[in-house]
């Protein structure tokens, strides 16, 4: 198992290092270039010209990845082009806030999602499963723009409950609370629309384990139901929704751009378009390395989870 | 089974139709008076769209930055009527020539950490934003000073720019290479530069300047409010300068609010905002100008702008008589009417009606759609080819006026395609002159000069023009000191736009903002936005 981890972790390192080389490609194919943003018009052309000597955008392209990478094995990510910060820092400013709310949604979305994707898979035809069927076909196909904007005109407009918006109180203190209060509306809005797909795939996956010969056996033996579908059936059906849980967590650190502008967020999916408006080529280099290194670590972890879930599954 | 199923939809139906309810306007109003958020009377908050991109005196790349650094850098002057100067940093800034200029530092203005704001500092920002080795969006605000290069820098070697004589601690004597309109001076460098402060940034070698944590984090400020911190795309906050010159600001903090523009309708709503900025930067959207009129607790305010949209033609592809046929085509008055819902103006040229150089009698360019056809008929245009129409995304009006154009451009036969674009590709395409038609925005100045988007090779002019006349008339306007001569040369020039098209403008939109009524003193205008911000003010009530 050990080994199998170390061999993992040497096979990303040149996986990693390829995404970079086409990363900056494609960075730098894109039509424009950072000093174009400064679209005031009375900037002087010498400006121009001494503002891209200065970002080093004239040299050829090889030099220009070449000093990238030189500096990210010193640990340095380089300076931001639009706000001269260095890059790490404004990535670190709002890391925090999206893990929090990434985190705090996809926890809301299993709580969800897993109680009812078992109770309609167990109940196939039923009342119930028609309800969470609907249920979950509004979670996937309303837009969460439109999710958050109900949600701010119901719960922060028409019933002041919750802020419209931000991680905290103006002019106030700071609190846990205050945190809390601001997380909510976003967080619901967007477990809601990952718990819709996600029932789907508990309920498919339950389906087919609980017409399995060996269930039919446990119930045979007398075993209550309750035992029967939470732990011989769980068991089995979870395999599928690990990769499916695999394959989210990189949603952690991607942020979710929609929901964080409608609710004005600090997260990373607002630095990510800003970066792409702006062409700021060092900070959306910083951020495609931080969601590389996200993929692969969570992929071998689902790996590794596999072997948990189903001790069948060894690696040697 | 059936039944169930019915059932379902049946829920679904009344649900739906209960949240439709809850949407209606009924339930807006009802709610409105009991929600208001209580805020102290010593506290603003006011609504942006656009993040700023950092706070560096000399090196702002976006509006928005350059509008928040206002309220805690003072400029030298403030305009707060067209071509009204009245002192701000600067007590006087007079010339009796047209070329020197006396500048009177204000004698009480002082820096947050107690140091007077002197001349030194004034000089030191000059010559740094002269240096060639500096980065910087201003060079163009100073480029009027004698003893500059051809491109507006120091010429090597040199660190200090001749033009720019200490008379005393607080005055400060400068020298333009010619005589200049004293408003254009007074607007260019007056309204614009920004002063570093000496005694923090003096020993920052010149290169490492816009890397130095001071631009994120100016603690040192010479306005009437301090800054205090910049949470990323949230808000920028900042506190009362105590010390302040022109007298303690009434305000305790001021809050600006980074949100997206739906928020700004729903927080001026429940009071959480007392107004939008409007400007370009802070903008409502149209269709929620009626509901904002409608909010009970917000008055609305209305001002004309200098902002204008154009419409760029392929010089290169398109003779004259194309150009002016296709501009009539367009009914610009109907994008006045239906999309900004008669909240701007048409204009025929670069000056909207705010503007003291407008001239009026110059003529206008019709709207006359069978005209148009003929002579594109008679210039033997290619009716077949769908011309290549290229619209930025951002400006969400504009967007929405591509579509109204084609169909005027349809009506007569005219075929177009309209490709959308983020700004930085608009940028590329139109240095590469890869379209045919081409959307674009500009908020210049009030000063007439318009050569960065006419002159030969500007760096605006994506369209190819290029009149020698015109230029020599540009170059003729921005070096003639006397107003009243200046004007006959822009009327010259606003002839020469019409009659020969190289772009078409289209309109200017007022600027459209709610204000909530608790606000006394303080809202968006076009000109003096940061005009005595220390008697900025709000009543504890609503």
């Amino acid at each position: 198992m050990f080994q199998y981890i170390i061999r993992r972790i040497l096979i990303a390192v040149p996986v990693l290092f390829g995404v970079t080389i086409f990363n900056f490609l494609i960075i730098n194919l894109a039509p424009g270039n950072p000093v174009d943003m400064f679209v005031n018009p009375n900037m002087s052309v010498a400006d121009i010209t001494a503002k891209k000597e200065a970002l080093g955008l004239n040299d050829p392209l090889w030099e220009q990845y070449g000093r990238w990478m030189g500096n990210l094995f010193q640990g340095d990510f380089g300076y931001s082009f639009s706000t001269y910060e260095p890059v790490i820092s404004n990535i670190a400013d709002r890391l925090g806030p999206t893990l929090l709310l990434m985190a705090t949604a996809l926890v809301i979305a299993y709580l969800i999602a897993i109680p009812i994707g078992i109770l309609s898979a167990t109940r196939q035809y039923s009342f119930i499963d028609y309800l969470t069927t609907t249920f979950s076909f509004f979670g996937i196909s309303v837009p969460s723009f439109f999710l958050g904007l109900g949600a701010i005109y119901l719960f922060a407009i028409v019933f002041p409950i919750f802020p419209t918006g931000g991680m905290n109180t103006l002019g106030g203190s700071a609190g846990f609370t205050d945190t809390i209060m601001h997380l909510i509306l976003p967080a619901l809005v967007l477990g809601t629309g990952i718990a819709g797909s996600m029932v789907r795939y508990v309920r498919s996956s339950m389906l087919e384990v609980l017409g399995q010969d060996y269930l039919r056996t446990a119930r045979a033996k007398g075993l209550h139901h309750f035992i029967v579908n939470n732990k011989h059936a769980l068991r089995n059906a979870l395999i599928p929704i690990v990769t499916i849980i695999g394959l989210e967590i990189p949603l952690l650190i991607g942020g979710a751009v929609v929901t964080e502008q409608i609710f004005q967020w600090p997260g990373l999916g607002q630095l990510t378009i800003q970066s792409i408006g702006s062409r700021d080529y060092p900070t959306l280099m910083a951020l495609n390395f931080l969601a590389a290194i996200t993929v692969l670590f969570s992929n071998l972890i689902t790996d590794v989870m596999y072997s948990v879930v189903d001790p069948r599954i060894k690696y040697n | 089974m059936k039944r169930t199923v019915q059932k379902v939809l049946c829920l679904m139906t009344i649900l739906s139709l209960l949240i439709l309810t809850a949407c209606s306007g009924e339930a807006t109003e009802k709610d409105n008076t009991g929600n208001e958020k209580k805020q102290d009377s010593k506290s603003m908050f006011i609504g942006l769209v656009n993040p700023p991109t950092g706070f560096n005196p000399i090196n702002a790349g976006d509006v928005a930055a350059m509008f928040i650094q206002k309220y805690f850098q003072d400029t030298l002057l403030e305009m707060d009527g067209p071509l009204n100067f009245v002192p701000r940093l600067a007590e006087s800034f007079e010339s009796e020539d047209g070329q020197h200029y006396t500048v009177k530092i204000n004698k009480d203005a002082k820096w947050t950490d107690g140091t007077p704001v002197t001349s030194e500092d004034l000089a030191f920002t000059i010559n740094t934003i002269a240096n060639p080795k500096s980065e910087t969006s201003q060079g163009a605000n100073i480029s009027m000073l004698a003893g500059l290069e051809a491109n507006g820098k120091l010429p090597e070697g040199q660190t200090e720019l001749s033009s720019v004589k200490i008379i005393d601690d607080k005055t400060v004597e400068l020298t333009t290479a010619v005589p200049v309109d004293p408003n254009y001076m007074k607007e260019i460098f007056g309204l614009n530069v920004l002063t570093l402060p000496k005694h923090i940034l003096g020993d920052v070698p010149v290169e490492e300047l816009s890397k130095h944590s001071y631009m994120q984090n100016p603690t040192v400020s010479s306005g009437a409010f301090k800054f205090v911190k910049y949470e990323k795309d949230q808000f920028v906050e900042l506190a009362a300068n105590k010390d302040y010159y022109l007298g303690t600001p009434e305000l305790e903090k001021l809050f600006i609010k980074i949100m997206p523009a739906p928020n700004l309708v729903g927080q001026l709503q429940t009071g959480e905002l007392d107004f939008n900025v409007s400007k370009g930067i802070g903008k409502i959207a149209v269709q929620d100008y009626e509901t904002v009129e409608g909010l009970k607790n917000v008055v609305t305010n209305v001002e004309p702008t200098i902002g204008f949209q154009t419409m760029y033609f392929n010089n290169t592809k398109f003779n004259n008589e194309v150009r002016t046929a296709l501009s009539m085509a367009i009914d610009r008055q109907l994008i006045v009417d239906k999309l900004l819902k008669g909240f701007g103006e048409v204009i025929d040229g670069p000056y909207s009606s705010v503007s003291p150089f407008l001239d009026k009698s110059v003529g206008a360019i019709e709207y006359n759609p069978e005209k148009a056809k003929e002579m594109l008929e008679k210039a033997g245009f290619d009716f077949n080819t769908p011309l290549e129409f290229v619209v930025p995304i951002g400006n969400k009006v504009r967007e929405q006026s591509a579509p109204i154009i084609a169909q005027s451009l349809e009506a007569i036969g005219v075929k177009t395609k309209i490709t959308n674009y983020d700004f930085p590709t608009i940028m590329a395409k139109g240095k590469e002159g890869a379209f045919d038609l081409l959307l674009l925005g500009f908020t210049l100045t009030l000063d007439p000069d318009v050569s960065s988007i006419y002159a030969t090779g500007a760096t605006y002019n994506f369209m190819g023009y290029s009149d020698p006349e015109m230029d020599a008339l540009l170059v003729k306007g921005k070096q003639e000191p006397d107003t009243e001569k200046r004007k006959v040369i822009y009327s010259e020039i606003q002839k020469k736009i019409i009659e020969e098209a190289p772009i078409v403008t289209l309109y200017s939109d007022h600027d459209f903002s709610g204000v909530n009524k608790r606000v006394e003193f303080g809202k968006p205008v076009t000109f003096g936005m940061h005009h005595n911000l220390q008697k900025w003010s709000v009543s504890g009530a609503n």
